[in-house]
């Protein structure tokens, strides 16, 4: 992208946000809502009181939130740009966190050097074995991934519900769904008390740190984009796009895994299958709107942490449902893939206007 | 397992009820495919098209008005959908998946704007109006009703042959997509039949939504399409765009469908609702491999 290019990407982004938020606070002010106590609230629900405690509850919840959406965005960016688009994070995300919750529940007791790198490995094998699936049939046999993978999402959710209801059930006391619980030398410890945030942000923060490398800087990342771009292109070029391809979605896939393996960790210590709300969406549509750049994503996920997090107070304080981001967001997604169309078709406006090029723009 | 308890009247009746989800929705998305568009969003217009239709029929008191407020706004969001991949040339993939989240929040935060509504919409006054159902008695000990959506949908399948391979509208909706060069020098707007493709795939999935609420079950439900109309594009995928094979493709959904339902006496019901996410993505394989096979039968003689 050139340096032209760039800046009237950053206006069109500002433009589509602001506008999405105007449209957010009219469907508001639509249902009875004053939009600025909402946003109000959701700005404070953000970000807390900062005068009294910098690091306070709020604002390491909206860092939590942007560390998953970070490896969401992230995970769908490295898929996306070697050409094969993940919709299935969220199945490898159960995967994960079952796989993960599994073997910390097993080897209760084991000295956490030796246990931890497995439950590593478990969350990344079955995030990336299963995201290996959809990429073989999409790369040996053409099989749309879009559908495969979302499919996938489903029934991988059925099969992580049914072990924990079933054959992998705790039989502790009150627990009416999950597993056994990890041992607790094994879980993320939390940052800030009373929050969702846990040391596990920092791996977060060097695996986006490595993705943002290999991407932008290395051949390997230069390659992904060619095979993206132009998948005969790259494959004259003597890459291996059809390689390529698998392995984004063997890393997207991992990083999936490992993202359910730090929620089932940090949070409830053991696997519950309603841990996640959908998230893998969230850091999907960040990645959209981002046109999958990789430190755009990183900078842009605080921006949404800000959205979801602070939409979950506005809606206990205002009665407006968070729902509403979701909606803001989708409406972003909107204007920025139409950009290039309505730019081009105000600029063919403003041609016309202009009474010696009249003739030409006549269509 | 006793399969007389899983193959019978009422498993055929429970596939006949959920093809018809598909098959409308598949319709729509065929519109869409025929025109060269690949429409991912199916899923969105029939969450839009269930909520609008319970609205219109409970607001109304009559299921024609939810049909027709299931029909209104899937025209809407089929406009919406041909405005941005046909004049603005987005990206149809981000338009389809972004339609699909856009339109499960927006019913969902619609539905919350009712005092104490979420989940499901149970309203405390006023019915919601089912669509009317054909009695055809008891028949074997089982209680034999179909929605008229039903035969409805069947008629439409044909229909929908007839205008795409026997009229000259069909024609040109294909050549709009396949060859939209040919078509302009012979007069026809290529971007109109684009837009027709996608107006029929709003209405079709509207259409479908309304069934989903209004005759499947009777109320709407957060996200209750469950990716149905993702199947539905495996289906057009299936059936290569042809009405009859799309039919037959969603009943064969349809019936892992029922039957895993059946099962789950003896399969827990976790494992029996992947049946037919499983079956789809098998019958994708299916067809995948017979066409390879045919290229190198191909390529060998």
């Amino acid at each position: 992208m050139n340096r032209q290019n760039r800046v009237q990407y950053l206006i069109s982004l500002l433009v589509s946000v602001v506008l999405a938020l105007l449209v957010g606070a009219l469907i508001m002010a639509a249902t009875g809502h004053n939009p600025i106590d909402g946003y109000a609230a959701l700005i404070s629900g953000a970000f807390g009181d900062l005068s009294k405690k910098f690091l306070n509850r709020n604002l390491a919840n909206t860092l939590y939130k942007t560390g998953q959406l970070c490896i969401t965005g992230l995970a769908t960016a490295v898929a996306a740009q070697a050409g094969i688009f993940n919709v299935g994070g969220e199945g490898q995300m159960y995967l994960g966190a079952l796989a993960s919750a599994y073997v910390g529940a097993r080897l209760v007791g084991v000295s956490p050097v030796i246990a931890l790198p497995l439950c590593f490995l478990a969350a990344i094998l079955s995030g990336a074995l299963y995201a290996l699936i959809p990429a073989v049939l999409k790369v040996k046999l053409k099989i749309n991934e879009v559908i495969t993978t979302i499919l996938m999402n489903s029934i991988a959710i059925y099969f992580c519900t049914y072990m924990a209801n079933g054959p992998l059930k705790t039989a502790e006391k009150g627990i009416t769904q999950g597993t056994d619980a990890v041992d607790s030398a094994f879980r993320f410890s939390k940052l800030v008390a009373g929050s969702n945030l846990t040391d596990s942000i920092f791996c977060i923060a060097v695996i986006a740190l490595i993705v943002w490398y290999v991407m932008s800087r290395t051949t390997t990342g230069f390659q992904m984009k060619l095979t993206g771009q132009n998948e005969r292109f790259a494959r004259f070029s003597g890459i291996k796009a059809g390689k390529l391809a698998i392995v984004s979605m063997l890393v997207s896939g991992a990083m999936c895994g490992l993202l359910g393996m730090f929620e089932t960790f940090g949070l409830q210590g053991r696997f519950k299958p309603d841990f996640s709300n959908e998230f893998y969406f969230d850091g999907m549509l960040v990645a959209m709107i981002m046109r999958y750049k990789p430190m755009g994503i990183i900078l842009m996920s605080f921006f949404f942490g800000i959205l979801k997090m602070g939409a979950v107070t506005m809606q206990s304080k205002t009665g407006i449902s968070s729902e509403l981001i979701l909606i803001v967001q989708s409406i972003i997604i909107f204007f920025m893939a139409a950009e290039e169309g309505i730019v081009a078709s105000l600029r063919a406006r403003r041609v016309r206007k202009v009474p010696t090029a009249g003739k030409e723009a006549d269509s | 397992m006793d399969w007389s308890s899983v193959l019978n009247l009422s498993t055929l009746l429970n596939t006949v009820n959920t093809a018809t989800i598909v098959i409308l929705a598949g319709l729509g998305c065929l519109m869409t495919d025929q025109a060269g568009m690949m429409n991912i969003g199916i899923d969105g217009m029939m969450v839009a098209g269930a909520f609008a239709a319970v609205m219109g029929s409970w607001l109304c008191g009559s299921w024609v008005m939810g049909v027709v407020f299931a029909l209104v706004v899937g025209l809407i969001f089929g406009l919406f959908y041909g405005v941005f991949v046909i004049k603005f040339k987005s990206d149809e993939f981000i338009i389809g998946v972004a339609l699909n989240i856009f339109a499960a929040a927006l019913t969902t935060f619609l539905l919350r704007c009712f005092p104490g509504q979420s989940g499901s919409f149970h309203p405390a006054t006023g019915t919601i109006v089912k669509l009317p159902s054909l009695d055809f008695g008891v028949i074997g000990g089982t209680q034999v009703s179909l929605s008229v959506m039903v035969p409805i949908a069947w008629v439409l399948v044909a229909v929908c042959w007839v205008m795409i391979y026997r009229t000259p509208l069909g024609f040109w909706l294909h050549a709009s997509g396949e060859h939209p060069e040919s078509l302009r020098s012979v007069g026809r707007s290529p971007e109109r039949m684009k837009y027709l493709g996608a107006l029929l795939c709003g209405m079709f999935c509207g259409l479908s939504g309304a069934y989903l609420s209004l005759g499947y079950l009777s109320t709407f439900t957060e996200n209750m399409s469950a990716s149905r109309g993702y199947v539905a594009v495996a289906c057009v995928i299936f059936g290569r765009a042809n009405p009859p094979l799309v039919f037959l493709a969603a009943l064969l959904f349809a019936f892992i469908d029922a039957a895993g339902t059946r099962m789950q006496g003896f399969i827990d019901p976790q494992l029996t609702a992947t049946f037919p996410y499983i079956g789809t993505i098998l019958m994708m394989l299916l067809l995948a491999l017979r066409d390879q096979w045919k290229k190198r039968a191909m390529a060998r003689s």
